[in-house]
């Protein structure tokens, strides 16, 4: 395959998603890409393949070398899995042997992938009647290890080839990279050639600078160039989607604190209310009535968040966001129906036929309706998701990494990108609360905003705090969804734990009044559904919702299909 | 027999193609020998159908297969009364022949049928054995040699398209995969005719695009498409041309993964 000559570069920002499938596809492992800017070579740190944003080579650029960068990369990340120590070697050795690793990797990679060769091969340029100086012979020697046919008189890359071809039922082992580069390292030393690693850049160009494959010292003395491992820009793009290699990898790599590129903030909302306090009544189960306009609802402008955690989170469940919006997709367009009894229509309703000619052999006027046709059945759903924003969404899941509301909020995310791209109506609220005269409610989309970049962003900043007062939320909740003109209409309230307020002790207080609340609703026209995340909720669910109308989460990483569900669930009845 | 048998033209004649993968064949003779309702589950294309031919031919039994579709009722599946020029006829849907005379009746993607329609099978998939004629007053009794068995692709089926449990628990499962490397050569090599080296090529290029399930590609491209890819390459077309035809174009219009595919191919080719 001879690369693609461009005149034009191929910024490796617009290739990228190609390349990740690329290297997902041949090595079935998530790759992580990011780009490194400016930079003349390849690194690879923590894991993470750094791809310069433009590469130049003579033979052609654009997406072959790109392509060609990136499988020699991943070829490392695969066959290279030690370090090789310092220890004493000069720099011309340690420039040798990552040659020789080099060539290892990549006869390993081309052995199972026949094509990686004929992919790499163009990129040799190296011509044996160059100048014989280090860096020409390393590079010919590097042409010499992948190229068969190149012929080479030089004693030095004629021993090189040799040593390898004779290590050649070895090649699993690392270790022979360092035997053959120290050893050829020395060769060179003692040919008196001059070598200046500080001006070094590996040949050939899609080579990555091989800093990975060494295990600096505490202080390095002499730091490679190219070598450094800068602190990773935030907003780089991680392509890793596989969960359980990430968990084990967030662990360990400086990587994980990119998770979460928009840490909750401590900034408190908007204190000023922007709209004029409502007030709803509250049940008390001890003395059996209302107690009129006993709650203040507060609506607070919510804060922006960076989208690019938002963007984060649906590259990272890329798997579920596609399942999810083909889910609602189809159940949107896909309720096909028999229409039947129809004046008119392409097929003959038998049923409705043979009750019309009982009819006419009984003497009766028949019915006209005797036709069928396939039609569809609209659904006409207003959703209202209601997030609970209390402090307690604050903890960690076990065993994730992750907090409630991080994993409240992915789930969100996920789902609310499925149900836009279907074009449903759908509204994101969130509350929480600090005693009866502060409920605070959040918009972060309304019904009749558009899902994007605004809606993202105030959902990339929601934080938890204070307390959860269920009842006022979802009579204020139910009171925006009576404004709606709808069929049917649903509010989904995702929480944590039972409801609690900083003035009520009596613990069923408020779960007595959450549960006339959706009482109320339901009088009101609008269900109401609860997503506990509290695996001790079943104690209180049942009696505030109702049978059926919940769903405790057991295992919180499937939430963004169980929502999906509870959505679809509704939205196909 | 003078009498053409009702269900006669149901029966296979020549031996279908399989290659055994693991031990479905004893299990589903063990299955059928006490008339066990079962269910192949695997993604498309992985050989469910040509499995159960095999069956129906090794077994002697015909086969009568049903395609499930969301707009199907249960009249579709047991049958419906027709106007004639005397007033109504009965007219037996393919279950009910079937299920009167002893063939295996085989649902095909079964959760594609709306949930109401699945549920007629349930006195037919446990210990009564017996479908009910609800419009025609009958209730017939299975034949001794009816089974009845269904397919489902767990890989796309959705959390709404699922099976009831009350369904699921009547029927005994057979996974169904892509078949083990060796395996799948074989069945391309003896599908397409292509050499074995070529239906290996085709092999590895059919492994590392199914990496890309659920990253790109909702389904990993099946065996009965590197059979296809295979078949082109017989007929002289031009590997690389065969495999874009065959592999890439059918499942994908996303650029980027069309081209991470095709350099995938061109690895091989």
């Amino acid at each position: 395959m001879a690369p693609t000559v461009s005149s034009a570069t191929v910024p490796f920002s617009a290739i990228e998603r190609r390349l990740a499938c690329y290297l997902r596809a041949l090595w079935g492992r998530p790759p992580v890409l990011r780009d490194a800017g400016r930079r003349a070579r390849v690194s690879i740190v923590a894991g993470a393949i750094r791809m310069p944003d433009v590469l130049r080579a003579e033979t052609g650029e654009g997406i072959a070398l790109h392509r060609a960068a990136a499988a020699h990369a991943a070829a490392h990340l695969v066959h290279s899995a030690h370090r090789f120590p310092l220890a004493k070697l000069r720099p011309i050795q340690v420039a040798i042997v990552s040659l020789i690793e080099d060539a290892r990797i990549e006869r390993l990679a081309w052995q199972d992938l026949p094509g990686l060769r004929r992919l790499w091969l163009p990129f040799h340029v190296a011509r044996p009647e160059a100048i014989p100086n280090a860096t020409s012979l390393m590079a010919r020697l590097a042409r010499a290890l992948i190229d068969p046919d190149y012929q080479d008189l030089d004693g030095w890359v004629a021993k090189g080839r040799e040593l390898f071809e004779a290590h050649r039922a070895r090649l699993d082992d690392p270790s022979i990279s360092r035997e053959i580069g120290t050893l050829l390292g020395n060769d060179l030393g003692q040919m008196r050639m001059q070598f200046d690693y500080g001006r070094y850049l590996v040949e050939p160009v899609y080579r990555d600078d091989n800093a990975f494959l060494w295990e600096f010292p505490e202080n390095p003395s002499t730091p490679l160039p190219e070598s450094e491992p800068e602190a990773v820009q935030a907003g780089t793009v991680t392509l890793e989607t596989d969960s359980t290699i990430e968990g084990d990898r967030a662990d360990q790599s400086p990587d994980g604190a990119l998770r979460e590129i928009s840490p909750p903030q401590a900034v408190p909302a908007t204190e000023v209310p922007d709209a004029p306090p409502h007030r709803y009544p509250e049940w008390d189960y001890v003395i059996g009535v209302h107690r009129p306009a006993w709650c203040t609802v507060r609506e607070r402008r919510p804060e922006s968040g960076d989208t690019r955690a938002i963007d984060e989170i649906l590259s990272r469940h890329e798997e579920v966001v596609a399942r999810v919006t083909r889910l609602v997709r189809s159940a949107q367009v896909g309720h096909a129906a028999r229409l039947r009894r129809q004046v008119e229509g392409n097929d003959l309703d038998l049923d409705a036929a043979i009750v019309a000619m009982a009819d006419v052999r009984a003497g009766r006027t028949p019915s006209q309706r005797v036709y069928q046709r396939p039609g569809r059945i609209r659904r006409d759903l207003a959703v209202l998701w209601l997030l609970d924003l209390s402090r307690s969404t604050n903890d960690v899941v076990p065993g994730t990494g992750e907090t409630i509301l991080a994993l409240a909020r992915a789930a969100t995310a996920v789902v609310a990108e499925a149900i836009a791209a279907a074009d449903d109506s759908f509204a994101l609220h969130g509350f929480d609360s600090s005693g009866r005269e502060d409920v605070g409610y959040y918009r972060f989309k309304d019904f009749d905003e558009p899902y994007a970049e605004a809606a993202r962003a105030r959902l990339a900043a929601i934080t938890g705090r204070r307390s959860t007062r269920m009842g006022a939320a979802l009579r204020h909740a139910g009171h925006l969804l009576s404004e709606r003109r709808a069929a049917r209409k649903l509010i989904v309230l995702v929480t944590d734990g039972a409801p609690h307020d900083i003035d009520v002790h009596d613990r069923w207080y408020l779960a007595l009044d959450a549960k006339r609340a959706v009482e109320e609703q339901r009088r009101a026209g609008s269900a109401t559904f609860c997503v506990s995340l509290d695996p001790g909720a079943d104690a209180y669910v049942t009696r505030i919702f109702g049978a059926g109308n919940y769903l405790v989460l057991d295992h919180l990483r499937r939430l963004p299909e169980k929502l999906a569900l509870v959505y679809l669930r509704w939205a196909a009845a | 027999m003078s009498q053409p048998h009702p269900i006669g033209q149901y029966l296979i004649r020549a031996e279908p193609y399989y290659r055994p993968t693991g031990d479905e064949v004893e299990l589903y003779r063990a299955a059928y020998a006490v008339r066990m309702p079962m269910m192949l589950k695997g993604p498309t294309g992985c050989g469910k159908t040509r499995f159960v031919e095999y069956m129906a031919w090794h077994l002697g039994r015909p086969l009568i297969t049903i395609a499930c579709h969301e707009d199907m009722t249960a009249s579709d599946l047991v049958g419906r009364h027709l106007l004639d020029a005397s007033g109504t006829r009965w007219q037996d849907g393919p279950l009910t022949l079937a299920v009167r005379f002893g063939a295996i009746c085989y649902l095909d993607e079964i959760v594609e049928a709306r949930q109401d329609t699945t549920v007629v099978l349930h006195p037919l998939a446990d210990a009564r054995r017996m479908l009910p004629l609800e419009k025609k007053g009958e209730l017939v009794e299975a034949h001794t040699d009816f089974q009845l068995v269904i397919s489902y692709n767990p890989g796309y089926q959705s959390i709404i398209k699922d099976l009831k449990q009350s369904t699921k628990q009547r029927f005994g499962a057979l996974d169904f995969g892509w078949p083990p490397r060796d395996a799948e050569i074989e069945i391309v090599v003896h599908e397409s005719g292509v050499t074995a080296d070529l239906a290996g090529r085709l092999v590895s290029v059919g492994e590392r695009a199914r990496n890309l399930k659920g990253h790109g590609l909702d389904e990993g491209l099946s065996t009965r498409m590197l059979v296809y890819a295979g078949a082109l390459i017989a007929q002289g077309v031009e590997p690389l041309a065969a495999c874009r035809a065959a592999l890439v174009g059918p499942v994908t219009d996303d650029p980027d993964i069309r081209d991470a595919l095709d350099a995938v191919i061109k690895t091989f080719f």
